[in-house]
């Protein structure tokens, strides 16, 4: 079904353009140059990012933080293993999907500790990614409180999945 | 974010200025390059989105989308035009849909509309609250998580529907109760001044 809607509208779209007598092909090549224009202004950002976190995990930076903060993690409930997926979410979507990976195989598929990341990934999203391209066209610099509220909220998230997935 | 950065990068490069003088520059360079690559998606995947959105706007479409938004985004963000709100609407539409690639388009289009402060430079409350709930995620059906656990020999992939839409829900609400709890705070204290 879902996969019919999709194909439909955007036919739909084209003959309604039509009918108003916009030129379609004219249209397609300025929304495509919004995209060139879109990422130019948004590589930047996902540079510094990407090297920062490249510096951060070759360092040996991140497991350092990582033991560290594993403790008073551990008493609101989050098991150690989790902590690195828990610091890189934030940052890599790539990234957490790749550690994602690596937690399945090292505690297989089905178990907590790989349910619990499901489900920190999956109701979670890259904040940092997200402010560098919601705010790339505007000319929006001080986002204020915004990066420190998503956090606090997606860490939220990460208790909660962690308490639910002892008992769903 | 400059503070972050700034420490980040002193402390990893001091490490390895010890650790590993040599493979620095490397290291750089591919972080460089992941950029590059998810760039290159991005182009592909917006240069879609935002054709199609070019021609919904050259028809008129996207005022005449304004009759469509939620009560939910009239309620969360009152005081916003007819088209932010229909966008905001379309993005959140977007992203319970799980089609990631479409919302963004429309998030930035959203931001675009929305009012802003005088100095314009500013993010406003009802800009940050957007950008919360965004950052929460608001995709019910994480299908690339599923994908994923199925790929690894997972016996019921699926199960942990349930709790990743209670966690989604009760963090995006926190992320709701966080920003308006800042935003009432910082204004209390503006006008002690």
């Amino acid at each position: 079904m879902a996969n019919f809607i999709l194909p439909f509208l955007i036919a739909a779209l084209f003959i309604y353009a039509a009918i108003k007598r916009i030129r379609v092909y004219d249209s397609f090549i300025d929304g495509v140059k919004d995209a060139l224009k879109l990422v130019y202004s948004v590589f930047p950002y996902l540079a510094a990012i990407f090297i920062m976190v490249n510096l951060f995990r070759a360092s040996g930076l991140s497991g350092y933080v990582t033991k560290l903060l594993s403790k008073p993690m551990s008493l609101l409930g989050i098991p150690p293993e989790l902590t690195e997926l828990i610091l890189l979410r934030p940052f890599s979507g790539n990234g957490s999907l790749l550690l994602l990976e690596d937690i399945y195989a090292a505690h297989g598929a089905d178990s907590y500790i790989a349910r619990t990341a499901s489900v920190i990934v999956g109701s979670s999203d890259t904040a940092f990614y997200i402010a560098a391209v919601y705010f790339a066209e505007s000319k929006v610099t001080k986002l204020r409180y915004a990066i420190p509220a998503a956090l606090a909220a997606n860490f939220l998230g990460v208790i909660v999945s962690c308490l639910v997935c002892r008992f769903l | 974010m400059n503070a972050v950065f700034l420490i980040i990068m002193v402390v990893s490069l001091g490490i390895l200025t010890v650790l590993k003088p040599e493979a620095v520059l490397g290291i750089m360079i591919d972080g460089g390059k992941s950029a590059l690559d998810l760039s290159l998606k991005m182009i592909a995947i917006y240069a879609v989105w935002l054709a199609v959105l070019k021609i919904v706007e050259k028809c008129g479409l996207d005022k005449k989308l304004t009759s469509l938004f939620s009560p939910v985004v009239n309620f969360l963000y009152k005081d916003e035009n007819k088209r932010a709100k229909a966008y905001i609407t379309m993005n959140m539409t977007a992203n319970l849909l799980g089609m990631g690639g479409a919302a963004t388009p429309l998030g930035i289009k959203a931001i675009n509309e929305m009012n802003r402060d005088p100095d314009k430079i500013r993010a406003t409350t009802n800009m940050i609250l957007f950008f919360v709930i965004n950052a929460t995620s608001l995709q019910f059906i994480p299908a690339t998580v599923i994908a994923l656990r199925a790929e690894a020999g997972s016996a019921t992939p699926s199960d942990i529907l349930l709790p990743n839409v209670i966690a989604s829900i009760l963090s995006a609400g926190a992320g709701f109760f966080i920003v308006k709890i800042c935003s009432k705070i910082l204004r209390s204290r503006s006008h002690n001044k």
